[in-house]
């Protein structure tokens, strides 16, 4: 066993975290091919959750949802706070850059009162 | 199916060999049933699915003072919720973030659990967080890390942990442990009981060849806490565990092998979108109790 395992797990763990959303190169061994389907996996999820938390954002982007998220995930690793703070951050993000698209359309907002009208019966 | 497989033996390689000693006589876990995973998305469906016995809901989205009405009303009528924790990080290299710990244990509370589970993976290190469940190094190293942390959580919880095997899309490179001589260590030294996920099992089969069937045979089956069941997809080569798409007949197939060897607990299926009508969950539900039922060991 090595004389202190929780540091070289610690460094072990950090330069696989650092290539799945640091863009940093693949500790050597792992098969780097599969690393890189983790990454994409990995910004997808974060995609998804962020769509979740701003439908109206991924409706406006449209197609291109997947392209603007992944430009902005290569720049900003996921913030603390999870899913919500990262949806936040990029809308933030757009915003900063000058391209948020105008707010939730009406049949959106129409859809999310829909949504909170919802009664149990 | 050929006999049984022998329990794993000393693993040659670097490092001390682990010790694979019986299994220590804890009691098994609470009996649960057959159960859905609770979400908000579909909170009416899992309150009129017939038979659910129990539900797991995602320990970070409660608040434990303000649980949802929906499951209140579950936990009226006698439903068990499990709290499933998806970012501990016990397999981290650093000791469980007390506030997290904390947590889990007042949803347990709150709700009246009659356990609590999270994963054997890692989400997090240095400050970077993957947001993700990852794979650990099956090391002796590793284990004995996870194998504290997993004692520091037991200590601060009021009910019984269970731990999961992730779904992989890659290994690390210098795995000392098979993925069963690492579930059945952990298992031996901590008590821990397992949440045996068979479509991980089968994610594992597909991404990184593992046999399904050696990790059940190397399993302290005693230790089986209750069982996870999902769908997902294969896009080139690589399955991936979406919990978007229905269940397929290999991921029952190891289900029906477990339920073979063992009385399960209690099943779960998980769904975490695209939600299909309640019809289609429903026929799955029934797919998953047909397979714990005609499998040898029955409850």
């Amino acid at each position: 066993m090595s004389d202190d395992p929780r540091a070289a797990l610690a460094a072990a763990q950090y330069d696989l975290v650092a290539a799945l959303v640091a863009g940093a190169k693949p500790p050597d061994g792992f098969d780097v091919a599969r690393v890189r389907v983790q990454a994409r996996a990995l910004v997808d999820k974060r995609a998804r959750h962020a769509a979740a938390h701003h439908p109206w954002l991924a409706e406006a982007l449209a197609g291109d949802y997947r392209g603007v998220f992944a430009a902005y995930a290569g720049v900003n690793p996921l913030p603390p706070g999870g899913g919500h703070a990262d949806a936040a951050a990029f809308v933030a993000y757009l915003r900063g850059r000058g391209e948020l698209p105008p707010g939730p359309a009406p049949e959106a907002r129409g859809r999310l009162i829909r949504l909170l009208r919802r009664r149990r019966h | 199916m050929s006999g049984p497989i022998p329990r794993p033996g000393p693993v040659p390689g670097p490092g001390p060999v682990p010790r694979l000693g019986p299994v220590p006589p804890w009691g098994s876990g609470p009996a649960l049933g057959f159960g859905i995973g609770w979400r908000p998305e579909i909170d009416l469906t899992v309150e009129r699915l017939p038979g659910i016995d129990f539900v797991e809901a995602i320990a970070e989205n409660l608040v434990p003072r303000r649980l949802p009405e929906s499951l209140r009303a579950l936990r009226a009528r006698g439903t068990a919720v499990v709290p499933h924790g998806v970012s501990l990080s016990l397999g981290g290299a650093e000791r469980p973030d007390p506030a997290r710990l904390a947590h889990l244990a007042a949803c347990a509370q709150a709700l009246g659990s009659p356990l609590v589970s999270e994963h054997i993976a890692f989400t997090r290190a240095g400050g970077l967080d993957a947001g993700h469940l990852l794979p650990l190094p099956r090391t002796t190293d590793a284990l004995a890390v996870l194998a504290e942390n997993v004692r520091i959580a037991q200590d601060q919880l009021p009910v019984p942990l269970a731990l999961e095997n992730i779904a992989p899309l890659f290994a690390w490179p210098a795995d000392e442990l098979t993925e069963g001589q690492f579930l059945y260590e952990l298992a031996v030294r901590t008590g821990v009981l397992l949440l045996v996920d068979v479509a991980n099992l089968h994610t594992a089969h597909v991404n990184l060849g593992t046999d399904p069937l050696e990790v059940l045979d190397a399993l302290p089956l005693e230790r089986l806490g209750y069982v996870h069941v999902a769908g997902g997809v294969e896009r080139g080569g690589v399955w991936h565990d979406t919990h978007t798409h229905p269940v397929p007949e290999p991921v029952l197939s190891v289900l029906a092998e477990l339920a073979a060897r063992t009385a399960v607990p209690g099943v779960l299926l998980e769904r975490d979108g695209d939600y299909p009508p309640d019809t289609e969950l429903v026929t799955e539900l029934e797919a998953v109790r047909r397979t714990v039922q005609e499998a040898r060991h029955v409850r």
